[in-house]
């Protein structure tokens, strides 16, 4: 029962699945782990705008050039 | 060997926090060394192909076929995770070193395979996200997954796997496949085996180690060396073809020339290089080396020489 409670206090804070129960964190890793996540989500957002620039690229010049997409 | 790897991380997970990747583990994840020469030689098949293109789409095609290059590095990395481990070169890939879990780098191959064949049939044709999709099949399926670790010829028939990005450049402007870009094609696929025997001649006991069978580890140095050779001499004759069958001029002729009796001097100081009764060298492998070096040099300059020749 306390293996549970415990796991689910680190599941509250989304660690990764492969350390739960077996890591000690300390406070300064704990920032580490939120701003590493912290980056990734900014990279993710980034990645998925740079996505939909390049398809609004091609549409406009395809369109401009061809008259179609396709 | 697959569950000592696997031990390995499993541990190394237990004892060390994981505190996730960075964005640049994920970068490293696409194996930015090998896509610089793969943007490299897709941008040339561009260049060269007769037509017009919007520079715009130009630059997005070259972007997608190092997206498309990088997606099947990750998935190559994904799969060779257990042997990465083990060899010196490659512990410190992002999987091996605990930064990223394989699932994520599985998922992220995926997702930008087809991403990078999707937007390249978007802006160019579906002639070329066809051979991207190829490619990208190619490395991490017939290359990574059936020749790497069951054939020491793995790296001559994997060597297609680095020959499509010219054709797919071509492809890009022409919706088709021509002579010329299937020549490029082949002088990357001979270029491979010397390129690559020469690396691994210094980096065998790494290979050793991990079970790959390569060359020197399953038929010895000295068979290496002449098969260095020999390839060099083929990748000599077939670097010549495009000036001979007046796809390509005087310029791409002059240079093919040049650089291709330079690669066979290289080539024999690899063959010539003191060596013991088994091949080893006692030179610390110095000429190997250096044909490792002179060979990026070598598919640079030449690559580089076909498109001035066209633009001029």
């Amino acid at each position: 029962m306390m293996a549970a409670a415990e796991n689910r206090d680190y599941e509250c804070e989304r660690m990764p699945r492969v350390t739960l129960g077996k890591a000690q964190w300390s406070d300064e890793q704990k920032a580490e782990f939120m701003r590493r996540r912290r980056a990734r989500n900014f990279l993710l957002l980034a990645a998925l705008g740079g996505f939909c620039l390049i398809v609004y690229v091609i549409a406009l010049v395809k369109l401009h050039e061809y008259g179609q997409m396709w | 060997m697959a569950n000592y790897a696997e031990n390995l991380l499993s541990e190394n997970a237990a004892l060390v926090p994981h505190l996730g990747a960075e964005p640049a583990d994920w970068l490293a994840l696409l194996k930015p060394r090998v896509v610089s020469l793969v943007v490299f030689t897709g941008a040339i098949g561009l260049v060269i192909a007769p037509g017009h293109v919007n520079p715009l789409i130009a630059a997005i095609a070259i972007f997608c076929i190092a997206l498309g290059a990088g997606a099947a590095g990750a998935l190559n990395m994904w799969y060779d995770r257990d042997i990465d481990a083990l060899m010196r070169r490659t512990s410190t890939r992002p999987i091996p070193a605990g930064k990223i879990e394989p699932g994520a780098a599985l998922g992220y191959g995926l997702v930008l395979s087809v991403i990078s064949v999707l937007l390249l049939a978007m802006a160019t044709n579906l002639c070329a996200a066809a051979v991207l999709a190829v490619s990208i099949f190619y490395y991490a399926v017939i290359y990574t997954v059936w020749l790497k670790r069951h054939t020491p010829q793995n790296i001559v028939i994997g060597g297609g796997a680095g020959a499509f990005p010219p054709v797919i450049g071509w492809a890009a402007v022409t919706g088709q496949i021509g002579l010329l870009p299937m020549l490029l094609f082949l002088i990357v696929f001979f270029w491979t085996p010397p390129h690559f025997w020469s690396l691994s001649l210094y980096a065998s006991t790494d290979y050793e180690k991990a079970g790959i069978p390569m060359l020197p580890v399953v038929k010895g140095a000295r068979h290496t060396r002449w098969n260095v050779f020999g390839y060099t001499l083929i990748l000599f004759a077939l670097s010549l073809l495009p000036w001979m069958l007046g796809l390509a001029g005087r310029i791409y002729g002059l240079t093919a020339l040049a650089l291709g009796v330079v690669f066979i001097h290289y080539a024999w100081g690899v063959l010539r290089d003191a060596q013991d009764e088994r091949g080893v060298s006692l030179s610390q492998d110095k000429p190997a080396r250096a044909a490792f070096k002179f060979s990026i040099l070598y598919l640079f300059l030449l690559f580089a020489a076909c498109a001035v020749d066209r633009l001029i």
